[in-house]
């Protein structure tokens, strides 16, 4: 059974109908990125599925459950978390304080302190900082509390929200190569990018997303070589 | 460049300085300073704060020049001082020409009495008084600039604003208040000691005082409440009376002899009033709370308007009283004792006190608090992270309102009076100004918000007229001397000394407000 099953989805702000019938899966230990322009409705797809915005149409399934009932901070207890777009982190809370809030979600606290381990340990630097208050971070640092914040939750899958927005190359690739650890160690991602070509890199299936419909659905190795994808965002002719 | 800009400071000072004379400030300056030091004259008082402006203006023009060299300095003090004397001699000239034609001035100006000019002219003639003032003025602007010299081999101003804080930091490095930190029952000592000394409190007080300190604790608790709805949850609720009202005629209905007779026990009806206030709270909460931000803060400012107009509307005049209100609320008696007096509400409101600090602090250190502070800094992560933000919204609005129906059943029992005049907007803008002055999120910031903004007024008594005026000068200044509050909370503290520490970098990606 598919970790993650969208099922033709419509979604919409108002009178816009910013999704018109998105269908995607995303099995269990996957990477799987949601590429496409602005507008395209990627943050739109990750608001449908975490519950923010209810789809007036189609089915969200996780595991093979229906999503539709559930409120948002419901569907974190299931088992999904989100790392923003524009990382959003609490800038006036510390970094500990970030991260604590992360774990909001779950009662154990020998679990909690093995994943702010695991966290530590992905991302030294949040625990040299782990006292500083979040706003001060740079914007790499940010990244590394928004995404250390979403996996205090401990989730199974992750969605992440253009991680590389506003990064210098440098710190988009230590970012991608973490993205690959935390997939590693067992946690299902679905990756939301501008980035065509980073995105790519790592993901083992894309989608590709244009106003609001998939026009492609591959391999990552395959997308990388297809033309319309080379042409429309990877730059390159 | 900096003759201009000293200039234009030198004309503003010196048109705040005319201000004062125009508005009577300066006579009122005299009375109160002929009246500490017991003088038969205004003119000392008077003069000390027109040349107080002056040099203020001398102080601000060297302020003005980039790099002040000894003689820039002086030059721009100068320069200030002429503009500043120039102003007001042409004005005292003006003025008192025109008195002496015989001019109605007073029709306009009602504190321009020939005595207040005689303050300020000596009874000389116009052109030689206006020479001596502008010969003064100069002086004081060259004062200035010699003061900001001084000063600057100390640096008084830092001092100022750090002060408190320092002081607090210091006490507790203390090795004596160390040890004693680290005892067993520290915490719990010094809570009974404090609660000690407060119950001892009234009897020291008089009957006035008793008074006005019980409105002050009033609105303590009223701050407390506010404090979790604005410092804690984050949502701005300008509407907070509509519980007090609430409260207030909870009481009123239920224990006055008129319109309804019900007149039940006191005691009873607090746990009542707490109970439907709270109500309330998440019946407004529920269809408003859904709204952010600006939007939140005008529907619940209509909801506070819509509760007076009703408890004043005809429609309701036989449950309300209408706008003559209702009286002779009960008071609380005790084992047939009539504990209705100022000395007994006293204590009453001593223990509503801490009882409203002992709920909102367990709140706040527990997963509860951690959800607002959460909901505060970002709605949509804190519903990201698993925190149901409508569930915990409501319950901000009804602990806030609860304890807003308490100090209201508080109030009406204790002016055995209410109507719909005690529960304007005002009393919602007061609530929040003390909770803001105090520093948003602390509890011991409410407690000084109030004694400041509630306290103050009676202190300032002495000023008559120009009490409010005063007052609303102080809480600008306190403001800018203090923007984190009186007491804030460390974390605010925290804030805002980040923040001083690296300004002019642009913090990126700091800004949760923007959302989408």
């Amino acid at each position: 059974m598919a970790m993650l099953e969208v099922e033709n989805i419509h979604s919409y702000y108002g009178n816009i109908h910013a999704l018109k019938g998105i269908s995607l899966t995303v099995e269990e230990g996957e990477i799987v990125t949601l590429i496409g322009g602005n507008g395209a409705g990627k943050t739109t797809t990750l608001r449908s599925i975490t519950g923010i915005l209810k789809p007036r149409q189609g089915h969200v399934r996780l595991e093979g459950e229906e999503l539709a009932p559930y409120k948002p901070h419901q569907i974190v207890y299931k088992g999904v978390a989100m790392v923003p777009e524009g990382r959003r982190i609490f800038a006036r809370l510390s970094v500990s304080e970030n991260l604590d809030m992360g774990a909001y979600s779950r009662n154990s606290k020998s679990e909690i302190k093995a994943d702010l381990e695991r966290v530590f340990e992905l991302f030294p630097r949040l625990k040299e900082r782990r006292n500083q208050v979040g706003g001060t971070l740079s914007g790499g640092e940010q990244q590394m509390l928004a995404t250390g914040r979403a996996l205090m939750a401990h989730p199974r899958l992750l969605l992440m929200d253009e991680p590389s927005m506003g990064l210098a190359p440098v710190l988009v690739e230590s970012i991608f190569e973490k993205i690959t650890e935390i997939n590693k160690e067992g946690t299902t991602i679905l990756l939301v990018e501008q980035n065509a070509l980073m995105a790519l890199s790592i993901a083992n299936r894309g989608y590709v997303l244009q106003t609001g419909e998939i026009i492609l659905h591959d391999t990552a190795e395959a997308l990388r070589t297809n033309e319309v994808v080379r042409k429309a965002y990877l730059g390159i002719t | 460049m900096n003759v201009r800009l000293a200039s234009r400071e030198g004309l503003l000072t010196g048109f705040i300085n005319l201000c004062c004379i125009l508005l009577g400030l300066t006579g009122l300056a005299g009375t109160m300073v002929g009246g500490w030091f017991h003088l038969s004259s205004r003119q000392p008082g008077a003069w000390l704060l027109l040349l107080g402006i002056a040099v203020w203006g001398g102080v601000r023009a060297v302020r003005r020049v980039p790099d002040p060299s000894r003689n820039k300095t002086l030059i721009a003090g100068l320069v200030a001082g002429v503009m500043h004397g120039l102003t007001l001699a042409v004005s005292l000239w003006l003025i008192s020409t025109l008195l002496d034609a015989g001019a109605e001035v007073r029709k306009w100006l009602v504190q321009l009495t020939p005595e207040a000019i005689r303050l300020l002219t000596f009874g000389l003639s116009p052109v030689a008084a206006a020479a001596l003032m502008f010969v003064v003025m100069t002086t004081a602007g060259l004062v200035g600039a010699l003061w900001v010299r001084a000063s600057e081999r100390y640096p008084w101003q830092r001092t100022l604003s750090k002060g408190p804080t320092t002081v607090r930091t210091r006490f507790l490095a203390l090795p004596a208040v160390q040890n004693f930190m680290q005892r067993k029952h520290s915490q719990q000592i010094l809570w009974g000691g404090g609660l000690l000394i407060l119950l001892f409190f009234p009897f020291v007080l008089g009957q006035y005082w008793n008074y006005t300190l019980g409105t002050v604790g009033i609105y303590v608790i009223l701050g407390l409440g506010l404090n979790i709805v604005v410092g804690f949850a984050g949502l701005l609720d300008l509407g907070y009376v509509a519980f007090f009202a609430i409260g207030a005629y909870i009481v009123a209905i239920l224990t006055a002899p008129a319109p309804h007779g019900i007149m039940m026990n006191f005691w009873l009806v607090v746990p009542i009033g707490i109970v439907l206030a709270a109500l309330a709270g998440v019946l407004l909460g529920i269809p408003v709370l859904r709204m952010r931000g600006d939007y939140l803060a005008i529907v619940t400012l209509g909801f506070g308007e819509i509760i007076r107009i009703l408890s004043k509307s005809d429609a309701l005049t036989d449950f309300t009283g209408g706008p003559r209100g209702i009286r002779s609320v009960g008071g609380p008696g005790l084992f047939g004792f009539d504990v209705s007096s100022e000395f007994y509400f006293m204590y009453i409101i001593i223990l509503g006190i801490v009882l409203a600090a002992y709920v909102t602090l367990h709140l706040q250190q527990s997963r509860v608090g951690r959800a607002w502070m959460a909901m505060r800094e970002d709605e949509d992560v804190a519903q990201a992270v698993g925190i149901y933000t409508l569930q915990y919204k409501l319950l901000a609005f009804a602990t806030g309102a609860a304890l807003a129906g308490f100090s209201g059943v508080i109030f009406a029992s204790r002016n055995k009076f209410t109507g719909p005049e005690d529960f304007t907007l005002l009393v919602s803008i007061n609530v929040l100004c003390l909770v803001i002055i105090g520093g948003m999120g602390s509890i011991p910031g409410v407690v000084a918000g109030a004694l400041v903004l509630k306290g103050l007024p009676e202190i300032l008594r002495q000023l008559a007229d120009y009490r409010m005026l005063a007052f609303g000068a102080l809480l600008i200044l306190m403001m800018i001397v203090r923007p984190e509050g009186l007491w804030p909370s460390t974390r605010r503290q925290m804030e805002l000394h980040e923040r001083a520490e690296q300004s002019g970098e642009p913090d990126a990606g700091s800004s949760p407000e923007t959302g989408p």
